[in-house]
C-alpha cells in the first residue's frame, strides 16, 4: 500500500521550500563550494543541520521527494461536518475538574507534541479522530484520561 | 586538543545532573543525564535495526541529544507540571499557543547552552554536533522523529523502574506524554509489551517474543546505571561515576578523537565503546588483574598505590580468568537476543578484549584516556587521591599519536 503523507498548506509550502534550498546546498557542495545559507541561522536552524553532513542532506532530499510525490493536502471538511474531529482540527478538551487542554491533529511529518501538534497515528490522536463536539473521549492504556470535546476548530483557507 | 579536553570536562557534568522527573518524585539516588543517554544509546541502536537506519547516525544523534543540558539543566516537560494534590502530579494541560511559546523558550535556552558548550571546538566538530542536535530537536529527519519517540519511551521506562506503576502516585504523566508522541507501529507494539511487563495485563496483546526479549535486555543493562565504578570506590571516592556513565564518556571520547582516524570504522568503534563493559551487568564492576581487594584499608591502599606489577605469565593467567568470567556473563546477557545481534555484541566485546582489530586497539587507548581524565578530575576534587597509577597504565597502553597528544595536553591542563 502506498504511504500517504497528510500535510497542511503551510506544511507543504515549508517542505517545498526546504526541498529547493537543500537541492541548492547539494549543488554547491558538489561543486566544492561551501554552501551559503540564504537566511539568518537563527531563523533557519534546519539548514545548518544539513550543511555538515552530506549523508543527511542526501537522505533528506530523497525523503522530501518521496513526500512531495505522495502527499494529501489537509483541507477542512464541509461545513456540516466540522463538528467532528478530523486531521487538521484543533481540538479543545475539557476535563471534569475544568482544566483545558488543546491539540492540533496533524500528519506524521508535522507532528511535534511539544508544540501541541500530535500525529493522527498516536494513541491520543487515534482516540480523538471522529469524535463529535460534546462527546466524551477516553484515552486508555494502563492509565485512563477522560475528556469532553469542548471545541473543534478548522483553519479555513 | 586543549579545546577537546575542556569540552570533555564540561560534558562530564552530565554525570552529576540528575534526571529532573525523578528528582521531583523524590527518588533516592536518581539516575543522571549521562546514564539516561547510555541506555537511550542502546535503545536507539536496537530499535533502529528494524527501521534500517544508519546506526552510526542514530548513535551520534542519541549521543548528542542531551549535551545541551550541561548548562541548561534537564528542562523536561515537568517544568510545566502542576501539583494537583500532595500525591499526584499530572501531564500539562495547555492551549496550543502556550505550548508553542514554551517549546520555543525551551529550544532557545537549550540551543544557547549547547552553543556555549561547543563554542571553542573547531568548526567541523562544532557543526557536526549542532547538525545532529538540531536535527533531533527540530525533528528534521525520519531518524530524529523516530528517536524522539524512543527517547520518550526511555523516559517512561525509567519512571516505571524507579517510581512504579501506581497511577495515584505516578504513572499518569509519563503515559500521557508518551501517548501523545509515539506513532511508529514498532514502538506502539513495544508500549504494549511494556504495559504487559509492568502491569501484567495489556488489552489486545499479542505475544511478541522479540520485543519482550529486547525489553528484558534493556532492563538488564539498566543495572549499569547506579553501579559505581569499583576502582574509584576502592580509592575512597564518594559517589563516583557509574559503569553506565563511564560508557557514556568512552563513547563520546571515541567519537571526538576517532573522527581523525579516517582509516577506522567509526560505527564499529561507537558500538564497541557501548559494549565494552556490558559484562559488568553480572560480574559487577572489576579492576584489571585484581579480583579481590583486602578489607584492611592500609593493605588496600598499598595495593592501589601503584598499577599492578605482575610477571607476564601471571598477567596472562589473570586476564584469561577475567575474560572467561566476562564472556560467560555476556553470553547470559545476550542469550535471548536475535542471534545476529547477539553475535554482533559478543563479537564486538571479544574484539575489544582480545584487541583483534585496529578499532579495538584504538578503543583500549580511548578507554584509558577517559579513565585518566576522570581520575584527574577526582584528584582535583578530593584531597588524598592521586591519579599517578593511572598514568603508569596510560603509558603502557597508549601508542597512537592522537592518544599521546591527548596525554600531553592532560599534563598541561592538570599539572
Amino acid at each position: 500500500m502506498e504511504e500517504i503523507f497528510y500535510l497542511t498548506k503551510e506544511g507543504l509550502e515549508r517542505l517545498k521550500k526546504e526541498y529547493q534550498e537543500l537541492k541548492r546546498i547539494k549543488k554547491e557542495k558538489l561543486k566544492g563550494e561551501f554552501p551559503k545559507i540564504l537566511h539568518s541561522e537563527d531563523l533557519n536552524p534546519e539548514y545548518i543541520a544539513f550543511k555538515e553532513d552530506f549523508g543527511f542532506l542526501e537522505s533528506r532530499i530523497n525523503e522530501l521527494e518521496h513526500v512531495l510525490n505522495n502527499y494529501k493536502l489537509i483541507t477542512p471538511p464541509p461545513k456540516g461536518k466540522r463538528d467532528r474531529v478530523q486531521i487538521g482540527a484543533t481540538v479543545t478538551l475539557e476535563e471534569e475538574d475544568g482544566s483545558i487542554n488543546e491539540f492540533t491533529i496533524v500528519g506524521t511529518l508535522e507532528a511535534n507534541p511539544a508544540e501541541g501538534k500530535i500525529s493522527y497515528l498516536s494513541p491520543v490522536g487515534k482516540a480523538l479522530l471522529g469524535k463529535k463536539l460534546g462527546e466524551k473521549v477516553v484515552i486508555t492504556s494502563p492509565i485512563k484520561v477522560v475528556y469532553k470535546v469542548k471545541k473543534i476548530k478548522y483553519k479555513l483557507a | 586538543m586543549k579545546e577537546i579536553i575542556d569540552f570533555l570536562i564540561e560534558t562530564n557534568k552530565l554525570k552529576e545532573i540528575a534526571r529532573r522527573g525523578l528528582v521531583v518524585w523524590r527518588v533516592k539516588n536518581p539516575i543522571t543525564i549521562a546514564e539516561h543517554t547510555f541506555r537511550f544509546l542502546f535503545s536507539s541502536w536496537l530499535f533502529s535495526i528494524e527501521k534500517k537506519f544508519s546506526i552510526k547516525k542514530v548513535i551520534k544523534m542519541a549521543l548528542f541529544h542531551d549535551l545541551c543540558e550541561v548548562y541548561a539543566g534537564d528542562l523536561t516537560p515537568l517544568f510545566y507540571y502542576k501539583r494537583k494534590s500532595k500525591r499526584m502530579m499530572r501531564w500539562f494541560r495547555l492551549s496550543q499557543k502556550e505550548r508553542e511559546k514554551r517549546a520555543k523558550e525551551k529550544y532557545e535556552l537549550e540551543r544557547e547552552s549547547l552553543l556555549k558548550l561547543i563554542k571553542n571546538l573547531k568548526p567541523s566538530l562544532k557543526n557536526e554536533i549542532l547538525c545532529y542536535w538540531t536535527n533531533f530537536t527540530k525533528l528534521l529527519s525520519k531518524e530524529a522523529k523516530f528517536l524522539k519517540q524512543v527517547d520518550r519511551i526511555e523516559t517512561l521506562l525509567e519512571s516505571l523502574e524507579y517510581i512504579g506503576t501506581d497511577e495515584e502516585i505516578t504513572g499518569k504523566g509519563w503515559w500521557e506524554g508518551t501517548e501523545e508522541i509515539v506513532e511508529d507501529p514498532l514502538l506502539l507494539e513495544f508500549l504494549k509489551v511494556l504495559q504487559k511487563k509492568f502491569y501484567r495485563t495489556a488489552p489486545q496483546y499479542k505475544k511478541n517474543k522479540k520485543l519482550e526479549n529486547l525489553l528484558d535486555f534493556l532492563l538488564e543493562i539498566g543495572k549499569l546505571r547506579r553501579m559505581p565504578r569499583l576502582y574509584w570506590l576502592a580509592n575512597g571516592i564518594k559517589k563516583p561515576e557509574t559503569v553506565a556513565e563511564h560508557i557514556f564518556s568512552v563513547t563520546l571520547t571515541t567519537w571526538i578523537l576517532g573522527r581523525e582516524k579516517k582509516n577506522l570504522n567509526m560505527e564499529k568503534m561507537l558500538k564497541m565503546a557501548l559494549c565494552h563493559e556490558l559484562s559488568a551487568v553480572y560480574t559487577g564492576d572489576t579492576i584489571p588483574y585484581i579480583r579481590k581487594l583486602p578489607k584492611d584499608k592500609r593493605k588496600r591502599k598499598e595495593i592501589l598505590k601503584k598499577w599492578p606489577r605482575l610477571p607476564e605469565k601471571e598477567k596472562k593467567k589473570r586476564f584469561q580468568k577475567e575474560y572467561q568470567e566476562e564472556k560467560k556473563a555476556l553470553l547470559k546477557l545476550t542469550k535471548k537476543l536475535d542471534p545476529f545481534l547477539r553475535k554482533e555484541i559478543v563479537g564486538l566485546w571479544e574484539d575489544y578484549r582480545k584487541v583483534k582489530s585496529p578499532e579495538a586497539l584504538f578503543l583500549i587507548q580511548i578507554n584509558t584516556l577517559a579513565v585518566l581524565l576522570q581520575a584527574l578530575l577526582y584528584q582535583q576534587k578530593y584531597k588524598g587521591y592521586v591519579a599517578d597509577p593511572l598514568w603508569e597504565w596510560a603509558f603502557e597502553k597508549c601508542t597512537d599519536p592522537i592518544a599521546l597528544n591527548f596525554l600531553e595536553a592532560l599534563k598541561e591542563r592538570f599539572y
